[in-house]
């Protein structure tokens, strides 16, 4: 019973641990904001791959920057079959087209979330929270229950990732080897609470 | 003036022969310039079936298109293809990324660059689809199919055939697929998927080898 009791403290105090607990507010720097937020990224083809829960997807996708400043997220097969054709711009998402296969909506909005992430559409029209945390400075814009951060290292010189994330955990983080915006040559997203990643390798123009 | 009210006059008559040339060829022709309706279907049929059960194998390189027709964006890719006869298929793209696919009877082997999967058709339906469509193209068989209803159209140095899904699976991935064979050989020229979207992709083959030995070692996984 002991035991028993032991655990459910120790697992209510380890679910309470948040994520963030260690950013410190700080002043805002829009010097270090205008250099370096993710807020354009040109139209280029990935090579991809989506791996969910032990299911794996590849193909290429299509980051297209429209006219107008809106996203349109192509992704087909290796053999031209679309899987889905999303269009994103500042507070719209239109599904565009989508495999019967994959029209379900916890999959449509989970993609919804990690590509607004990937184009920088929540950091496109705002002001950003800063926090310290060691070596690194946290960018962050809250929208609804969520936060989306662009961390930057310490002296704001480069780019280190994206996050998504509740007052508490951490549920999205992108990576970006290589070169970053407006052309990133590669991303690594990664959900942190349940089994996905999505990786693209950017296509050379001929 | 005077002479501009006599061109108006005498160019009427050609206006309206143009006019309905135009009307009648668009509906004869539809939107394969250069090719008309074949006449007699059944003997067609009956032909493109033996002619191209003549074909045991090819070797071949192949390019293919895919446009998104909306959003004014193309992106190529090149490869190899082989089949032989019956139901062994092998696709290998290798330019700008490296992707293969080997079909042998209902078993298939999917392999990208980081990832390799074993499966058999039968387990999905939309694979299973896909798969048979790919087979009957290169094999000939496409018109004894019962997913698609087919018009076939021909000049003197291909056919056409225009295949429209009737199957709600295939419906949703394809307004049609355009099939071109040569007249000579009865092996495929180009094969066309076009998406209700208006997108489309095209495969080009090129350098084709037909008849020639090659080794079940290629289709083996």
């Amino acid at each position: 019973m002991r035991c028993l009791l032991f655990s459910i403290i120790c697992g209510l105090l380890f679910c309470c641990i948040s994520d963030y607990r260690h950013l410190q507010a700080a002043q805002p720097d829009a010097v270090c904001t205008d250099r370096i937020a993710p807020l354009h990224i040109e139209t280029a083809w990935y090579d991809a791959s989506i791996d969910v829960m032990n299911n794996h997807i590849s193909g290429l996708l299509l980051i297209k920057d429209m006219p107008d400043g809106s996203h349109r997220i192509v992704f087909t097969n290796e053999v031209g079959v679309t899987f889905f054709d999303f269009g994103f711009s500042a507070g719209s998402f239109k599904v565009h087209s989508i495999l019967s296969q994959l029209d379900k909506k916890p999959v449509v909005e989970t993609l919804r979330k990690d590509f607004e992430l990937i184009i920088g559409l929540p950091f496109q029209k705002a002001s950003f929270n800063r926090y310290l945390a060691g070596d690194e400075i946290y960018f962050g814009v809250t929208q609804k229950k969520e936060t989306a951060y662009f961390i930057t290292s310490k002296d704001c010189a480069s780019l280190q990732r994206l996050e998504l994330g509740t007052k508490r955990k951490r549920k999205v983080s992108v990576r970006m080897p290589g070169s970053g915006y407006p052309s990133p040559d590669r991303f690594e997203l990664e959900h942190h609470t349940f089994n996905m990643k999505i990786n693209l390798k950017r296509i050379p123009k001929e | 003036m005077y002479s501009n009210f006599t061109l108006s006059i005498s160019a009427k008559p050609w206006l309206l022969a143009f006019g309905l040339f135009v009307i009648v060829s668009g509906q004869t022709f539809s939107q394969y310039a250069g090719y008309s309706a074949v006449a007699d279907l059944p003997s067609f049929r009956k032909e493109f079936s033996s002619k191209s059960a003549s074909v045991t194998s090819i070797q071949s390189s192949f390019t293919q298109e895919k446009v998104l027709t909306a959003l004014t964006e193309k992106i190529a890719s090149t490869g190899s293809f082989w089949f032989k006869r019956s139901n062994k298929v092998r696709i290998e793209y290798v330019k700008p990324f490296t992707y293969l696919v080997v079909i042998n009877g209902d078993k298939i082997l999917v392999r990208d660059e980081q990832n390799e999967n074993r499966f058999n058709t039968k387990s999905n339906k939309m694979f299973q689809q896909v798969n048979r469509i790919m087979v009957d193209c290169v094999q000939g068989t496409i018109l004894e199919s019962k997913d698609f209803s087919t018009r076939v159209f021909e000049n003197d140095r291909a056919y056409l055939m225009e295949m429209t899904p009737s199957e709600k699976t295939l419906r949703g991935l394809f307004q049609t697929i355009v099939l071109t064979v040569d007249k000579r050989d009865y092996s495929a020229n180009t094969i066309e998927m076009n998406e209700p979207s208006g997108d489309k992709t095209t495969i080009l083959f090129t350098d084709k080898k037909l008849n020639t030995q090659i080794s079940d070692a290629v289709f083996a996984f």
